[in-house]
């Protein structure tokens, strides 16, 4: 443990896609004008949660927890972080919970700073189409881990307050909101009493940057003006919306990427009441992010068309092909699987050093059978594989009109080929090639008999990473 | 040894077919009773009573040996179903063929059966075991439908040559199959039609597919030396190999989906078993598993008619056709005369049985003297493969 209390390392998962424009009629997006960050079909809070964790979390000692905040779980009653647990491949003896509502980012900060939790703030977001605040939602993750190489924290306040300003009932989609009028001024009120109360106990009247997440905008208006923000917050909002449980830590995930070591930082989050954070930025801040940074993410992002979206979002029926739903995964398998089903763990043959994927007993390039005690095994996860041969297909039961479907093969480190069938994702079908480079993310294949059915697609390449 | 002869060499001395259709109006076991009926017409002299056992293939339209005893009324006899992908009814005969190779029966019949069209759906849906849910949730064409990119990579082999090769297997096939009163599909189809059909999977569009239909195949086997005393023109069994794929080419790399592997090794053996050395020059005619468009143009090369990276070539030559110098797929093929799994391997069979007697008509391969038959089931990389030579004389 740190001797402080802090953020050891951060972040950010931004879904590769843009709604812009949400006209009905076509007309197109209005200059200038707000966009929202858009989740694949095939993502949900837990792959999201997954993608922004992968990289800093592996590392979670025993006996601490990993929590996903979120508004909108996949399960109802099963608890999302566990299979975020295992795609980590997690200590047994980390715990693993969820936090629901608006206001469980915040918590789930103050976990990490205070009790060392490493967590996941997720969040899908939608409303009815044409919804006057379509636009102003979206969807993020952020993901921190404790420690103080990133930022320590100086002082934090919160503040209950129960007021009804965006519920939904079990089963419904799209929250229902209150006069945003009415709850911004309850909100406002919470928010400059913790945040005044957390500067007095950090011993400052200023901040060198302030960041604002609040479940209503107008309250997030006011308090920026309120604290002096310089807006960059604002920035990033408008072309996200606001990423319900996601939005404190992806405000501060893009803080962080371009905060200096040794700067103030206030965090306010005013959902449900209010969480003020008043950090000192680390000095081990530059290199304390785990991907790619927020604006990096933002600059590469596809263009949606409002058509799509809807499909993607289930709010428009499109009708599919004549073809049996795909098959729902069944529990024992699954377990017996997990490290290949969650963590793309093929096996290491001991004679040859060949791959075999899915894992068997027998090595599928040498035939020799491996000691059933203690298989060898390799995480294919993190590495890049080159396309073999590719598909479309047009037949898919997947919410678009086709998709790409490749076998590629893994690059070996002194190790024979490990192969993959997967389906490609976030690309255009028609620009997958043989020869092109790709790299496993965790996605929902599909979900049939109220089962989502997670594995890992594989997707280009260059937009993981900045690397050459 | 796989390439050994059997005990007792055998002989087919009837088979029969039904029309591969939509048959809204039969049963499976209707279809089954058809084919058997069609078969023993042929030999008044033999009833189902006189056959000591039997085997039946179907993918999935039944359960057990009941798929034949039932529907026949068969008492007191053996009947074996087996299954094995899309080469069902190539493992029928097979096994049975064995029933009468190694002496413990003297009249077998092999059949298979298939009956597709009961489904709400065109393609094929198989019912598989539960699972992790790791799988692709492939559909048959888009599984074939790897081979082209694979194929025109490794052999530098452009688009539209590729398309114009895919086109020529649909546009023969079919031809074929025009000819054939049995065939699904009857009508001629154009090369324009073809490429502008609905896309499916990759480069493939519905008429690069196989027809989905049903269907049910027959074929009574007997000891060669017993052969003549069924009819004056028995078929000769010369070779036969199968081979069950490691499903290696997706579990590890090294495959790359510019041929079978399974269908490589399962020819040599069955040539060898044939003496056949040079199958391009030796060869009447073949019946090959053309499921989709670019299997044909990849088994041309794994049977040896074609060499590597030429198949393509040779099929916009007119190699394959009708009146070319290996005619392949004379019945109209899967693409054509159907596909109803479980009957196909026993249709291919039925059509080199035919060949072989002289008894094709309008489709007759002169001096047609030596057949192939190869039928495969699974995808590539991960597949099954028999093949068989068959002789009209031993």
């Amino acid at each position: 443990m740190p001797e402080q209390n802090g953020i050891g390392a951060y972040a950010a998962y931004l879904p590769a896609y843009v709604l812009a424009g949400n006209s009905l009629d076509g007309a197109g997006p209005r200059a200038g004008g707000p966009a929202r960050s858009v989740a694949a079909f095939d993502e949900d809070t837990v792959t999201m949660a997954v993608e922004a964790l992968r990289g800093i979390a592996a590392d979670t000692p025993a006996g601490h927890q990993i929590l996903l905040a979120t508004t909108n779980a996949p399960y109802e009653g099963k608890t999302s972080a566990g299979i975020v647990h295992e795609a980590l491949g997690l200590d047994p003896g980390v715990a693993a919970a969820d936090l629901r509502g608006h206001r469980a980012g915040a918590t789930a900060l103050d976990l990490v700073i205070r009790a060392g939790a490493a967590v996941a703030l997720s969040d899908v977001r939608t409303t009815r189409p044409g919804a006057p605040d379509e636009l102003a939602q979206g969807d993020a993750a952020a993901a921190f881990t404790a420690g103080d190489a990133a930022a320590v924290l100086l002082s934090r306040a919160g503040r209950t307050t129960e007021v009804l300003d965006r519920w939904r009932l079990s089963g419904e989609r799209h929250d229902h909101v209150w006069d945003e009028r009415f709850t911004a001024e309850i909100l406002v009120a919470s928010a400059k009493e913790a945040a005044h109360r957390a500067l007095a106990d950090a011993g400052l009247d200023t901040v060198d940057h302030v960041v604002v997440a609040s479940s209503n905008a107008r309250a997030a208006a006011a308090l920026r003006r309120t604290f002096g923000g310089s807006g960059e917050d604002a920035e990033i909002e408008r072309l996200t919306g606001y990423t319900g449980a996601a939005h404190p830590g992806l405000l501060l995930a893009a803080t962080l990427d371009v905060a200096l070591p040794g700067q103030t930082v206030l965090l306010l989050s005013a959902a449900e009441g209010a969480d003020a954070f008043v950090l000192r930025v680390g000095g081990g801040v530059r290199t304390a992010r785990g991907g790619r940074s927020v604006r990096d993410q933002l600059a590469d992002r596809e263009n949606l068309s409002y058509g799509r979206y809807l499909r993607w979002r289930g709010l428009l029926d499109v009708q599919g092909p004549a073809r049996p739903a795909a098959p729902s995964p069944a529990a024992p398998p699954m377990h017996r699987r997990a490290a290949w089903k969650y963590r793309l763990e093929g096996a290491l043959c001991d004679a040859c050093g060949g791959i075999t994927t899915p894992p068997g007993r027998v090595c599928a390039s040498c035939g020799i059978a491996g000691d059933a005690g203690a298989p060898g095994k390799v995480s294919l996860r993190d590495r890049v594989a080159t396309v073999v041969s590719v598909t479309r297909d047009r037949l898919t039961t997947m919410p678009e009109a086709e998709v790409a479907i490749v076998v590629a093969d893994f690059e070996a480190d002194g190790t024979r080929g490990g192969r993959l069938s997967a389906y490609a994702t976030d690309v255009a079908p028609e620009a997958v090639v043989v020869g092109m480079k790709m790299r496993p993310t965790f996605r929902r294949l599909w979900t049939t008999d109220a089962i989502h059915n997670y594995f890992w697609k594989l997707r280009p390449w260059e937009a993981t990473t900045n690397d050459d | 040894m796989t390439t050994s002869r059997m005990a007792h060499d055998v002989a087919i001395v009837a088979m029969g077919c039904t029309p591969f259709r939509d048959h809204w109006n039969s049963s499976a076991d209707d279809l089954v009773v058809d084919a058997v009926d069609d078969c023993l017409k042929s030999l008044p002299g033999l009833s189902v009573g006189d056959i000591d056992a039997f085997w039946v293939g179907t993918q999935g339209t039944g359960l057990s040996g009941q798929v034949l005893a039932r529907p026949l009324r068969l008492v007191g006899k053996p009947v074996t179903r087996v299954e094995n992908y899309c080469a069902t009814g190539s493992e029928a005969f097979r096994n049975a063929v064995f029933g009468v190779a190694s002496g413990a029966y003297d009249v077998v019949m092999a059949t298979g059966v298939e009956k597709l069209k009961d489904s709400s759906q065109s393609g094929l849906s198989a019912v598989l075991p539960p699972s992790d849910g790791t799988d692709i949730d492939w559909t048959a064409p888009a599984g074939f439908s790897l081979l082209g990119p694979a194929y025109q990579a490794a052999y530098g082999v452009g688009d539209r040559d590729m398309r114009s090769a895919l086109t020529r297997v649909a546009v023969k096939n079919h031809a074929n199959g025009a000819l054939n009163e049995r065939a699904q599909f009857r009508r001629p189809v154009t090369a324009e039609a073809v490429e502008s059909a609905p896309r499916i999977a990759g480069q493939l569009g519905v008429l690069d597919c196989s027809g989905v239909s049903d269907g049910a195949a027959a074929a009574v086997i007997v000891r060669a030396e017993d052969a003549f005393d069924y009819t004056d023109k028995p078929v000769f069994l010369r070779g036969m190999s199968f081979v069950a794929g490691s499903g290696a080419g997706l579990a590890t790399g090294g495959y790359d989906f510019t041929t079978f592997p399974e269908v490589v090794a399962a020819a040599e053996q069955a040539y060898t078993q044939a003496g056949v050395t040079d199958p391009a020059t030796e060869i009447s005619l073949a019946e090959v598993h053309d499921c989709f468009t670019p299997t044909e143009v990849v088994l041309m090369e794994d049977l040896g008619f074609s060499e590597r990276g030429k198949a393509w070539r040779d099929i916009l030559d007119g190699r394959y056709d009708l009146d070319g110098a290996l005619p392949v797929n004379t019945d109209g093929g899967l693409k054509s005369f159907g596909h109803p799994i479980g009957a196909t391997g026993l249709r291919m069979m039925f059509e080199c049985f035919t060949q072989l007697r002289g008894e094709a008509g309008a489709r007759q391969v002169p001096d047609a003297e030596l057949a192939v038959v190869q039928n495969l089931g699974g995808q590539p990389g991960s597949s099954v493969a028999f093949v068989a030579v068959l002789g009209s004389e031993l």
